[in-house]
């Protein structure tokens, strides 16, 4: 596999139990592109993007994400991918018990970085996603689009690889939503960062050239 | 309000380990004296064909700790009363040696037996006696007493533990979404069960101090308006400095068992 692919499946097969979610699928991801993947509700776009972070072994074939094989990579390798991991989520999964500013830097933590650096880190991210002034804030005190705001902070945190985002804006209105997509469109051009996103539908203000995949009938097709 | 009930829940399992524990310390501590009473009070009567030693009679059994030789010349003056001194030279002469032997522990009767058999064995020994009938009795009362006292502290324990581990399973289900926003960021099973470490550990030195708090009462306030004489005796033995690192040890021990016995089972749980 050329050092370029950042995403590279053969053949790959997803399972819940008996039941096959993706079968037999093929597709790479290189380098700082971005990355569409859309489907209908079910066809398996949460599946696969579970996969891309280790939460589901793949059944069938070869998933290798940063280099590392998915189907037989170690507890320790795993905690380590996701550490260089941005992942944001439809729900936002903040920690809702947690400041603002302690929900970005948790990639931080998790990595062992010093208090000054955490500290540094969160401001500048604050001030990047436009929520200096809420960083002692709780989640729950935010509106939807805050918090997801916060939530593409958290994923910029450590200057990911690879930013996975599972439906971003979803539960956001048309505001908030282009606020994320600009975001993520920057994180991709400035910082050469690769964005994969799965959503049910591609938002019509999207206008950089990217990559589109569909799911259908559980095979993943790249669409030209 | 259900704050508190959280915390008691596992406050009090806790703490009835921790009684349980001290209360044995305390038993042990206590029954040591009566043991050695038991043992001071326990000798076995050897009679000899020649002088012996107490390093002779260690290399016959190494639990005989002490020899004690009773005094021949007083025994022939007693049977040689009456009868003329060249007699009486020959009765001392005749007479084997006694001796009073003593032992180093509290042993069981089987391990007193084959002390026994030890000595008869010798040639150098022409008879030994024992006392065992009163230290048979004394020795299964006592061991049935210590017995029980562990089988009621252990059963108790091991209901406590079950509860604090439901309790932990409770705060696991509380703190179960941030644990795994923290598994999906890679953090590992240590760093994501820490808000479990530190609501048990609080509650285990909460524990800890409670229990220490309860003894330090009794030793100081109850025990002496008690006006019982072994806890009036004894009263030094009731709670002890070491007794809190003790605990302390222990409730730790429990925390950390506990959180992995929990935590584990929740691998891949972010599903």
């Amino acid at each position: 596999m050329p050092s370029n692919f950042v995403i590279n499946a053969s053949h790959l097969t997803l399972s819940y139990g008996e039941t096959e979610i993706i079968k037999d699928a093929s597709f790479s991801v290189k380098k700082g592109e971005f990355v569409f993947i859309t489907g209908p509700s079910g066809s398996g776009k949460s599946t696969l993007l579970k996969s891309l972070y280790g939460q589901i072994e793949p059944t069938d074939g070869s998933l290798i994400v940063g280099g590392l094989d998915m189907a037989t990579i170690s507890t320790g390798k795993l905690q380590d991918l996701r550490t260089h991991l941005g992942i944001i989520f439809q729900d936002y999964k903040l920690i809702n018990e947690w400041t603002v500013a302690k929900n970005v830097i948790l990639p931080l933590m998790i990595a062992g970085y010093s208090v000054d650096v955490q500290e540094t880190q969160a401001e500048r991210l604050l001030k990047h996603v436009k929520l200096a002034t809420h960083k002692d804030r709780y989640p729950l005190e935010l509106s939807g689009g805050e918090q997801q705001r916060v939530g593409v902070a958290r994923a910029l945190a450590k200057n990911p690889f690879l930013i996975l985002a599972d439906e971003p804006t979803g539960n956001l209105d048309e505001y908030s939503s282009n606020v994320i997509w600009d975001l993520m469109e920057n994180a991709c051009e400035q910082l050469n960062t690769t964005v994969l996103v799965v959503t049910h539908r591609i938002p019509s203000i999207f206008s950089n050239p990217y990559r589109h995949f569909i799911i259908e009938g559980k095979g993943i097709y790249e669409v030209h | 309000m259900k704050f508190i009930k959280n915390h008691l829940t596992f406050i009090f399992p806790m703490m009835a380990i921790l009684l349980g524990v001290e209360f044995f310390l305390v038993f042990d501590r206590t029954t040591d004296s009566y043991e050695y009473g038991l043992k001071e009070g326990y000798s076995m009567f050897v009679v000899a064909n020649k002088a012996l030693e107490l390093d002779d009679f260690k290399r016959l059994n190494k639990h005989i700790s002490q020899r004690e030789e009773i005094d021949k010349e007083a025994l022939a003056t007693q049977i040689s009363k009456g009868v003329n001194q060249s007699n009486s030279k020959e009765i001392l002469k005749a007479l084997p040696y006694f001796y009073n032997i003593k032992l180093d522990s509290y042993l069981h009767s089987s391990a007193l037996k084959n002390i026994q058999r030890n000595l008869e064995e010798s040639d150098m020994i022409k008879r030994v006696e024992t006392f065992g009938n009163s230290y048979t009795e004394s020795y299964k009362l006592f061991s049935f007493i210590k017995f029980s006292l562990k089988s009621f502290i252990g059963f108790m324990a091991l209901v406590s533990l079950l509860l604090i581990i439901k309790q932990m399973e409770i705060w696991k289900y509380a703190h179960k979404e941030r644990m795994q926003v923290m598994e999906i960021f890679g953090a590992s099973l240590m760093l994501r069960s820490g808000v479990l470490f530190r609501v048990a550990i609080i509650d285990a030195i909460i524990s800890t101090f409670l229990t220490s708090g309860i003894f330090l009462g009794l030793k100081y306030q109850w025990a002496q308006e008690s006006h019982i004489d072994i806890l009036m005796q004894k009263q030094n033995l009731l709670f002890q400095s070491n007794d809190f690192l003790i605990l302390l040890g222990i409730s730790l021990l429990i925390v950390i068992v506990s959180v992995y016995l929990v935590v584990f089972g929740t691998r891949g749980s972010s599903q």
